[in-house]
């Protein structure tokens, strides 16, 4: 081996002395100059990537050599990156070098040249730099197309904060370009007239999209820009390892934000552990399990790499597997041997090596709450006993270990619920009792409160109620009332008992609350007192007893305007002499009444106080019915006597009464008041709410008011109401009515006679005219043969004679009546024509027939048919009648001076013909002589005396 | 705002599922009137910048004063209204197929762009949108006269642009984006305005009447004539 070493040094040494010779011989030295060199480009990434070789190298030889690299941008002479690379080379092994541009290499021409030198200490006197080799120029403008404007970088990835360069390659001279990012314009260095460099500093984050930068042409509508992705890449937080079994490391980690990656180039996580030399890729962004050998590795130190397209984090941890020991939750967990007081847990942990011992905590819950907690060393199997346990309740326990040498976290809890056993009932119920006096009988109702869980140690069945006979104290009587009664009724007879009530569960009995009930109810007249409520309650207070007392009750019902008053009462001590009765029932406005109780050592309670108060006082709900009264000139009455204070809402402090008068002042003993309408009127204030009515006095008679009544209580009055309008009498209107009065009823008296005795007086004052229908003449003709004959018309009367009547009046007959009647004639003159009658009448004025006539046209004219125009017809004839009449209406035929008078009332006679209608237009009636019927006319004076006048129309004849 | 949009996104998902109801049901309106109301309101309600392009330019960043201005629809991407209006019925609504068809082929390529799942909310919204519109336009097609199925897709002329080359500036193609979508909003309003004329038209649309009121063949035979004199099928004008 030496001797081919050696062979192998002769050997080189030959072969450089023999190039050495050549040098020398050719006048130029022998190096190792890079050869073949080739330069790529990588866009993206902005680098450039050389590759070249060394051919010089002998066959199998190594050396180590150092290349220098020289980069120019735009021009050769612009050199801007020099950089030695080592390496060892071998004979045409083909050498690799890259370099990243900070300017996009669009941006601008790069041109890289190389030389090399042997840097190996075999041969030092090879150490000298080999010739340049020629630049290599690249230029990817040229390929860039022709487009007028580029930007550049495209799609840039960086991390916030990083510094970036951009450019722009304009084709355009002309063109003024100006650039932007995200809308704010940016500044640059001109690198060549088409090329313009940004130098970006701290880039920052702006959105998940990347930033925009862009350029535009002030011509045209070219734009171009580049989209800027800025990546956050934030480092892994919380890294730590444990395990549950010694068998598997779990490992988590919250991944930080890699914002502004896209997906495919999120980060990935790399689990290493030095120790081992081991390295796992993690399939998840937030854990990853790890094997643990099965050798006993103890010490670990892990590192954590998160790596992303831009950059790789990492974190490292260094821990002793045993002190990251995460038990697993217990397991097999019982709670046996529960009895009313105690109950006994137990369970399993997992192992956790051959010798470790677990701390498991145990924990025991009650209504929600922890109220023990235990800590106990397992080694596999774990038993807590747990004590002081209230009977029939619900509990909860639970368990978790750790690891008891090295701890480090608390296993997941395991939980079991359990209710321990009942027991007796350990405390006596409240009882109180109600007792009423029925039909001789005394009612006892008896009530308790029921037990509370605690003392109740279980669920209660029932209750035992003895009735024990004071006066016969052998008489016992048990009631059982099944619970969840809370009270029952007891019909006793007058007799004193005491009540024994027990409350049972399914184990035993409770102690037993007495109370008595004596033959005398004890419901002595005890004055009410008032007490005031408050937002915490009412505070009663009462005199201590001086005698032997063995407590005291306050009673009060909850609803006391219910029927079922829902009763309640506070047991309170010998002692006390003041309580606090509160209650969330109590209601404002509404009146409680409190009783207060003395216990005599024979358990009978005697009443001792009573109170009444509400617990917030409220206006008077309603206002009293007034009645007014007595009412003068000068005063009324008032009264409410109706009126319910008690039912009010609050105690009834007095009253308000408002009044309202035209008077500007108010009166005595009132004050003026403003309404809530602004109105002013008086008040008076009656401050004692018992008084029911109140006189309203000094007013003005014949004055109108208004008055208004309403209760107040503490809080304030009642609602307003309507005003009841009252107008006082006048001073003097009784002293008339006490004359009129009479006055008129005298009148209507006199009235009322007047009208029964009408006919009386009628005869006596004015009697009537006498009918000639109704005369008895009339009942003369009808007996004659002829039945044709009727009354006489007035036309064919001939006056003739007087008729002269002589007739009681008041004893008109009808023509019906046969009773003949016995006329009385007086012939004044002879007719001048011939008369078949049989002699002459005689003819005067009848003054009073005549106004009859004239006053009333139906006077004494009986009509055959009742026609209103035979009626009118007389008024026509008698229009003529009065103004015939004249001056001489009243005069007699006597005093009427020949010649002066034109009309005279002629009397004629009736003849039995007359009045025959049928024979009326044919036969003219001739006058009957000394008929009894008389009638008058009004004739002219110059023809009085012709017979042949006609006052009447044919179509009046019926008259 | 945000409760604006989101009455809006409200809004776009319960239009969606009516839109996709038809489709899900395996089954067309077959009222003619009732459908092309209905294909109004879905263009009037597609036409609006908010329901896309608003979001896609506030996700890309090209709110930006100098830049927002270039986000203007390239022409002959989308038919022009005009062209749409002198085509035939059963023409517009194959060309009306087929350039939502290519719509959604580009917002599938656009979705490639936005890498936050809710950003992509819209564009699945509008996606489902014009499914749905593109189901409704089957069901017009197969209550006029010759139905789509029969007619072989339109070639891709100046009216149905196909998707543009592959470009890897993601400056470019967020920008060729915006104006995609400008151009979409825009024929979806020129759409909305040709149903409307279908609906005001009572003339062409006895001439177009819907399938059941065109069984009396020889009027059919008329109308296809017709209609292929006013328009070559596939050719679109400016």
């Amino acid at each position: 081996m030496a001797l081919f070493s050696a062979f192998q040094t002769t050997f080189l040494l030959a072969l450089l002395s023999l190039k050495t010779y050549q040098s020398e011989v050719l006048s130029e030295p022998l190096s190792l100059a890079p050869e073949s060199l080739e330069v790529s480009i990588d866009s993206a990434r902005q680098c450039l990537h050389l590759q070249w070789s060394v051919h010089n190298l002998a066959y199998h030889q190594e050396l180590k050599m150092v290349f220098q690299i020289e980069i120019s941008r735009i021009k050769t002479s612009n050199v801007i990156w020099v950089e030695n690379y080592s390496t060892t080379v071998k004979r045409n092994q083909v050498l690799r070098w890259s370099w990243e541009s900070k300017l996009p290499l669009e941006c601008a021409k790069h041109s890289v040249r190389m030389r090399g030198a042997v840097d190996d200490a075999q041969v030092p006197e090879l150490r000298f730099w080999s010739n340049w080799t020629s630049w290599e120029e690249v230029d990817v403008q040229s390929s860039l197309g022709h487009d007028p404007l580029f930007v550049f970088p495209k799609d840039k990835l960086v991390e916030e904060g990083s510094n970036v360069t951009i450019c722009y390659v304009s084709r355009s001279h002309q063109n003024n370009i100006s650039c932007y990012l995200e809308g704010v314009r940016m500044h640059g260095e001109q690198l060549d007239p088409n090329v313009c460099v940004f130098h970006l500093k701290n880039v920052p984050f702006i959105r998940e999209t990347g930033t925009n930068i862009y350029c535009k042409a002030d011509r045209g509508d070219v734009i171009k820009g580049i989209v800027l992705f800025v990546s956050i890449f934030e480092e892994t937080k919380d890294f730590s390892c444990e395990t549950r079994d010694l068998k598997t490391l779990n490992c988590t980690w919250a991944p930080g934000s890699d914002a502004g990656l896209l997906t495919q180039l999120s980060q990935s996580y790399t689990l290493f552990e030095s120790f081992s030399g081991k390295k796992t890729l993690c399939k998840h962004k937030s854990w990853c399990n790890w094997q643990v050998p099965p050798d006993s590795q103890e010490m670990y130190n892990f590192t954590l790499t998160a790596e992303n397209y831009l950059r790789k984090r990492s974190v490292h941890l260094l821990f002793n597997l045993t002190h990251r020991v995460h038990p697993m939750a217990p397991f097999n967990v019982f709670v046996k041997n529960v009895s009313a007081t105690n109950a006994t847990m137990t369970w399993k942990v997992h192992s956790v090596g051959n010798y470790s011992t677990l701390l498991c905590q145990i924990e025991l819950y009650g209504e929600g709450k922890v109220i023990q907690k235990q800590n106990v060393s397992v080694k596999v199997n774990g038993k807590h006993l747990m004590k002081k346990l209230e009977p029939s309740t619900e509990y909860a326990a639970q368990v978790r270990c750790a690891n008891a040498n090295h701890f480090w976290k608390w296993s997941e809890w395991t939980r079991r619920n359990f209710t321990t056993a009942e027991a007796a009932p350990s405390e006596a119920p409240d009882v109180w009792r109600n007792v009423k006096s029925v039909q001789g009988h005394c009612v006892v109702t008896l009530f308790w409160k029921p037990l509370s869980k605690l003392q109740a140690n279980g669920k209660i069945l029932f209750y035992n109620v003895v009735l024990e006979n004071l006066d016969r104290p052998s008489t016992l009587k048990l009631l059982s009332i099944p619970a969840p009664a809370n009270g029952t009724e007891l019909t006793l007879d007058q007799c004193s008992y005491q009540i024994r009530v027990t409350a049972n569960n399914s184990v035993g009995t409770s102690p037993a609350s007495v109370i008595a009930v004596s033959g005398d109810p004890g419901n002595k007249e005890v004055e009410e007192e008032r007490v005031r409520g408050t937002e915490d309650g009412f505070c009663l207070s009462w005199k201590p007893q001086p005698g032997d007392v063995t407590g005291y009750v306050v009673e009060w019902c909850e609803r006391p305007g219910d029927p079922l008053c829902d009763l309640q009462w506070k047991n309170l001590g010998p002692d006390t002499t003041s309580t606090v009765v509160s209650s969330d029932a109590f209601r404002p406005g509404v009146r409680y009444n409190f009783r207060i109780y003395g216990i005599s050592t024979e358990r009978i309670p005697y009443l001792l106080e009573k109170k009444t108060g509400y617990s917030q006082e409220l206006v008077p709900s309603d206002n009293p019915q007034v009645l007014m009264s007595n009412l003068t000139s000068y005063s009324f009455t008032l009264s409410w006597k109706d009126y319910a204070a008690e039912s009010q809402p609050g105690f009834v402090r007095g009253y308000s009464l408002y009044l309202k008068s035209k008077a500007a002042r108010c009166l005595p003993g009132s004050e003026k008041a403003v309404l809530s309408d602004d109105s002013i009127c008086c008040k008076y204030k009656i401050d004692n709410p018992k008084q029911k009515t109140f006189v309203v006095e000094n007013l003005q008679p014949a004055s109108f008011y208004e008055f208004f009544l309403t209760p107040y209580t503490s809080v304030g009055e009642g609602p307003q109401g309507a005003f009841t309008k009252v107008t006082t009498p006048d001073e003097y209107s009784h002293i008339l009515i006490r004359v009129i009065l009479p006055m008129i009823f005298s009148i209507l008296l006199i009235m009322i006679l007047c009208y029964l005795k009408s006919q009386w007086m009628k005869e006596k004052c004015y009697p009537d005219i006498p009918d000639p229908y109704k005369s008895s003449v009339l009942s003369l003709i009808k007996s004659k043969e002829n039945p044709r004959l009727t009354i006489m018309n007035v036309k064919d009367c001939i006056p003739d004679a007087i008729e002269v009547i002589n007739k009681q009046e008041g004893t008109r007959k009808s023509l019906t009546e046969t009773e003949p009647t016995k006329p009385t004639y007086l012939y004044l003159l002879p007719t001048e024509k011939s008369h078949s009658g049989p002699g002459p009448c005689i003819c005067f004025e009848n003054f009073t027939y005549n106004q009859a006539a004239s006053d009333s046209a139906s006077c004494g004219h009986v009509p055959v048919t009742p026609k209103a125009q035979p009626q009118l017809g007389l008024l026509t004839s008698s229009e003529n009648g009065p103004k015939a009449l004249g001056k001489n209406y009243v005069n007699s035929l006597g005093e009427i001076p020949a010649g002066e008078t034109n009309l005279n009332y002629v009397s004629q006679l009736a003849s039995p013909m007359c009045g025959d209608k049928s024979s009326l237009p044919t036969n003219p009636p001739e006058p009957a002589l000394c008929s009894e019927y008389k009638t008058q006319m009004a004739i002219p004076m110059g023809l009085a005396s012709p017979p042949s006048i006609t006052l009447l129309d044919e179509g009046e004849h019926d008259h | 705002m945000r409760a604006q949009l989101m009455r809006r996104t409200l809004l776009s998902l319960v239009l969606g599922l009516l839109f996709l109801s038809t489709p899900a049901m395996g089954s067309c309106l077959d009222n003619y009137q009732e459908l092309l109301g209905q294909l109004q309101k879905q263009a009037d309600f597609m036409q609006h910048t908010s329901m896309l392009l608003d979001h896609y330019i506030s996700i890309q960043g090209l709110d930006k004063d100098g830049l927002k201005e270039h986000c203007q629809e390239r022409p002959g991407v989308f038919p022009s209204k005009d062209a749409l209006q002198r085509l035939s019925r059963q023409e517009f609504l194959q060309i009306l197929n087929n350039t939502l068809g290519h719509v959604l082929h580009r917002l599938r390529t656009l979705q490639k762009d936005i890498p936050k799942a809710q950003d992509l909310e819209k564009l699945n919204i509008a996606k489902l949108n014009i499914r749905g519109f593109k189901n409704n336009i089957h069901c017009m097609a197969q209550l006029l006269p010759g139905s789509l199925e029969k007619t072989e897709p339109t070639p891709t002329g100046p009216g149905a642009s196909p998707s543009p080359t592959p470009i890897s500036d993601a400056f470019q193609r967020r920008l060729e984006g915006c104006r995609f979508l400008h151009g979409y909003h825009r024929f979806m309003h020129s759409v909305g305005q040709v149903f409307r004329e279908w609906g005001q038209s009572p003339s062409r649309s006895r001439r177009h009447s819907p399938r059941r009121g065109l069984r009396k063949g020889t009027h059919r035979t008329h109308l296809s004539s017709r209609n292929k004199r006013l328009m070559p099928r596939g050719w679109l004008p400016r």
